[in-house]
């Protein structure tokens, strides 16, 4: 705003002014953006836990690439927010659409819907195992009063990353519930008031002013989801131990088995390079098309 | 949540019903794996073992809560998460409100392009870090210390951009009026507009604390004595036991003991929570 | 306790926008100034230079012969009643009030003294303890003005303090802030675009558009004797009316104007001839008389009915607007033809750079 030639008035420019950032800036700095680099680097090396040995260049990426279990778990991740991030955004929507309301019923619904997100994935995979779990689980208990026996769903090849999934979907359910509530209290009533003396029906309503309305938050909520989920790790390390057959071993988990418990950093460095250009790459892809559909 | 958009009458359809119907009964869903360990947790081992439907009838006991007292490690992570979860909570608002202040109503040089930089901060996902930061901390001899739980946290931009965003809403007359009382720079940012800025205090605190209490990666990896574990590295640690010795109705009276902690705080501050994230959700 | 201003060759730019040109002004001990301008002339910012609040980029202010250029907001003694109030949402109104001195670290018993004062001229006293969210408009306005009071400064600033308030609260607060002035004594700036609150209030007026100061007066002079045609046009209402000048002429009782059809004669200016481009006269000076007599015949086509009094809104054959004033009961019916009589000494006549030729004053 100013340009302070002469003297430093309330707005002036000085660096001293920038004491005030300076602590967080450290912080930033130090673990954030000096690892970043730092990781990049040790992606070229052969290291370990406590340095970067040989310059190895593009090696670590080349022995990534010709992993198969690299590339199982690539497959892995995608398949798994494919599995969920769709999941939750309708479930989502749906829950928000029925629960808009200063109704006692509603408002307790809410919270249950919400509180599950507050959980740890600890808690979340413990509660969830028990549910799978054979004899003694929710699911064959269910299964048992119709005679059935239930499928061992974490220990079976085409289950056990829907149970991940479904585990997933559970806890992870309140966010995008929140975020769409959010979006339909933005929406000006008088809209609705305006449709209604237009003689909108219950769907025509739905479908031409309240689903256009939240468009963008639609688009939020799967760019926030699609982060976030391929970033999967504890769901996985504690159901299924990224069994049976590495089926449902992510890329996180396989950064955690190759840096920390093979210590391979290198390659470990090298894989998480790979997972940050993917999520990225994925975001910036929703948020292109969002933005195209939006100017047309 | 506080009122609804539409007046009822206006929308309340055929359609509205249907789809609220479909959510109670998915709410069963929600609420039958929680009420079905808390069930077991109840139960004596040996009865579940010989009939797990025995779940659905009396006897319940409690003598494996009881238990957690006298042997579980369980008291010592929960200190352990308090004090990582206060730790960081309070460091975050602390950095979090200097730097937002700094970013909203200070110049200084460089000051737009190091907020774009801070933007970009928001964008790196923490595996991309990870690997690094767990050498660097490997080297500065971290591992294994609160300080070496803490400290990653705090360069979290997501507090820095949202306290910034609520420093710029509040009037310039403010600073103003405040600079002709003659309140010194300091004075300003603490008397005057720290005040006004603790509902963003609280969003954040809560995100903050929340967000700490339930990370599992970086204690994972961080924390491997077992004096050193957080909750949540604890009790994913004793997961591997299940169904062995300790039994599987000690193992549910564990978890329920564990998640209840923050259940109660959600229960508690369930308002703020709710209006923390839809607020941060229209920023 | 009071203070006299200075402002010497000052000029302001944000970036490569002017907002201040080559501006001086003195404004003695005492008086009751009033920036009145537009939205944009920048008589704001002027205000906010002499609070510290904006820098000064050429020139300088100077407070009882004091520069202040280079000194913090806090230490110019001047005190500020913002249009938003700026009230501290989360102080009560006597810690609103105490914040400032408080700073400055006076005892707090004088505090509590001053405090009290400020309430009780004010009448605020049972206000004290609340805080401004339960305030109404009014009350919080008081606040904000007590607020300064408290500070005892050498200058009051008010940016445009009233217009938050609705029209009955607005005329009252004028009167109580005239009555303030005649009971403090101090020099107080105030700004506004109300031309109203211009009037009222002021000893002298400075008028202002586009970075410049256009006229300074006391508020009759600006109005009777306006120096520009932007000033002649701001002030006052209905807006005075404009006519082409078409004619000039110097004749022994007087300079004869003509605009088209229309003929006034009067002692302007003899500057005037050979330059003037526009006439100027406010509706007051033009009354409506019958078809036929007067300076020239008119068609009515708007009447507006302001209840003490009406506006003839006037067209005539070559199609420029007259307003004319009239009685509040008339029976003049729009489409009427009317007669109008210019009363010509108190028009104006204005070049065209804007420059004003007035009646010759008489010569008593």
């Amino acid at each position: 705003m100013s340009s302070n030639r002469r003297r430093t008035g309330p707005n002036g420019s000085d660096w001293r002014n920038a004491l005030f950032i300076a602590p967080y800036l450290f912080f930033f700095l130090t673990l954030l953006v000096f690892p970043l680099f730092w990781g990049i680097w040790l992606s070229f090396h052969k290291a370990d836990t406590f340095s970067s040995g040989a310059f190895v260049g593009f090696n670590n990426y080349v022995r990534l690439f010709n992993d198969h279990v690299f590339l199982q778990s690539i497959w892995n991740t995608f398949y798994f927010v494919f599995l969920t991030v769709p999941a939750l955004a309708i479930i989502g929507l749906t829950l928000a659409l029925a629960l808009n309301s200063s109704s006692r019923l509603a408002t307790v619904l809410r919270s249950l819907y919400f509180s599950s997100s507050v959980l740890s994935v600890t808690i979340v995979t413990l509660i969830w195992r028990i549910v799978f779990v054979p004899q003694f689980g929710l699911l064959s208990t269910i299964y048992g009063w119709f005679g059935a026996e239930a499928p061992a769903v974490l220990a079976d090849p085409d289950l056990a990353m829907i149970g991940i999934a479904l585990t997933t979907i559970w806890w992870c359910i309140g966010l995008p519930m929140m975020l769409f509530l959010a979006a339909l209290q933005q929406i000006p009533g008088d809209i609705y008031e305006a449709a209604a003396l237009d003689n909108a029906g219950w769907w025509r309503t739905l479908i031409s002013i309240t689903l256009p309305s939240i468009r963008r938050t639609f688009v939020l909520v799967l760019i926030i989801q699609i982060v976030l989920q391929f970033q999967l790790f504890g769901q996985s390390w504690l159901l299924t131990r990224g069994g049976p057959n590495n089926l449902t071993k992510p890329i996180v988990l396989y950064i955690y088995d190759i840096a920390f418990r093979r210590w391979d950093v290198g390659l470990g460095a090298a894989a998480s390079e790979v997972l940050f250009a993917l999520i990225l790459v994925a975001a910036m892809t929703q948020y292109l098309i969002s933005r195209r559909q939006e100017e047309r | 949540m506080s009122d609804v958009s539409p007046s009822p009458a206006l929308r309340r359809g055929l359609g509205d019903h249907i789809i609220l119907a479909a959510v109670l009964v998915l709410s069963v869903a929600m609420v039958a794996p929680v009420l079905w360990v808390i069930g077991l947790s109840l139960k004596d081992n040996a009865e579940l073992m010989a009939n797990p439907n025995s779940v659905f009838h009396p006897p319940y006991i409690i003598d494996n809560y009881i238990a957690i007292i006298g042997t579980s490690a369980v008291f010592r992570w929960i200190v352990n998460s308090l004090i990582v979860s206060v730790g960081l909570t309070f460091g975050t608002l602390v950095l979090a409100s200097l730097a937002g202040y700094g970013f909203a109503r200070l110049e200084f040089p460089g000051r737009q392009v190091l907020f774009v930089i801070v933007l970009f901060g928001l964008a790196v996902p923490e595996q991309a870090v990870l690997v690094a930061r767990h050498q660097i901390f490997s080297i500065l001899q971290f591992h294994n210390t609160y300080q070496g739980i803490i400290l990653p946290g705090l360069s979290n931009a997501f507090g820095v951009f949202l306290m910034t965003q609520y420093f710029r809403a509040i009037p310039k007359e403010l600073d103003e009026a405040a600079l002709l009382d003659n309140a010194s720079r300091f004075k300003i940012f603490w008397k005057v507009l720290l005040p006004l800025t603790l509902p963003a205090q609280a969003t954040l605190g809560i995100f903050t604390f929340l967000g700490s209490w339930n990370d599992y990666f970086w204690p994972l990896i961080s924390a491997t004595r077992k004096e050193m574990y957080t909750l949540t590295v604890g009790m994913a640690s004793v997961q591997s036991n299940f169904a062995q010795s300790e039994g599987v109705g000690f193992l549910m009276a564990q978890a329920v003991f564990a998640g209840l902690p923050i259940f109660i705080v959600y229960l508690f501050f369930q308002k703020y929570i709710v209006t923390a994230v839809s607020g941060a959700a229209v920023r | 306790m009071t203070a006299e201003i200075d402002i010497r060759n000052v000029s302001k730019r944000f970036g490569s926008l002017t907002v201040l040109e080559d501006l001086s002004l003195k404004i003695p001990a005492h008086e009751f100034v009033v920036f009145l301008g537009p939205s944009g002339c920048g008589k704001s910012t002027l205000l906010r230079m002499i609070a510290g609040l904006e820098s000064i980029d050429i020139g300088e202010i100077f407070i009882n012969g004091e520069p202040i250029g280079h000194l913090p907001p806090g230490q110019r003694g001047v005190a500020m009643v913002f249009q938003s109030y700026a009230l501290y949402p989360h102080m009560t109104v006597r810690q609103n009030m105490a914040f400032g001195l408080q700073n400055i670290s006076v005892s707090s018993k004088v505090i509590a003294e001053r405090v009290a004062n400020a309430a009780r001229m004010l009448e605020i006293g049972h206000l004290l303890d609340r805080k401004p969210g339960q305030l109404s408009g009014g009350q919080r306005q008081r606040v904000a003005i007590g607020r300064a009071v408290v500070k005892e400064p050498n200058a009051f600033l008010f940016d445009e303090p009233l217009s938050n308030l609705d029209a009955a609260l607005r005329a009252r607060t004028r009167v109580e802030l005239a009555q303030l002035h005649q009971r403090l004594k101090s020099t107080m700036i105030f700004v506004t675009h109300d031309q109203m609150e211009a009037m009222t209030l002021a000893d002298r007026i400075v008028v202002m558009n586009n970075k410049k100061i256009e006229q300074i007066g006391s508020p009759m002079d600006i109005y009777d004797r306006p120096a520009t045609r932007f000033v002649a046009g701001f002030v006052g209402t209905p807006q005075m009316n404009f006519l082409n000048v078409t004619a000039l002429a110097t004749e022994p009782s007087g300079v004869r104007v003509e605009c088209g059809a229309l003929a006034v004669v009067a002692p302007f200016d003899a500057a005037a001839v050979g330059r003037a481009t526009m006439l100027g006269i406010r509706a007051e000076s033009v009354s409506v008389v019958r078809d036929g007599e007067g300076d020239i015949g008119a068609t009515i086509d708007v009447l507006e009915r302001l209840g003490d009094r009406s506006l003839v809104h006037a067209r005539l054959a070559d199609g420029q607007s007259v307003v004319a004033n009239e009685a509040g009961q008339t029976r003049l019916k729009v489409g009427e033809r009317i007669g109008l009589r210019f009363a010509g000494d108190k028009a104006h006549l204005f070049d065209a750079d804007g420059v004003a030729f007035h009646v010759r004053e008489a010569v008593s």
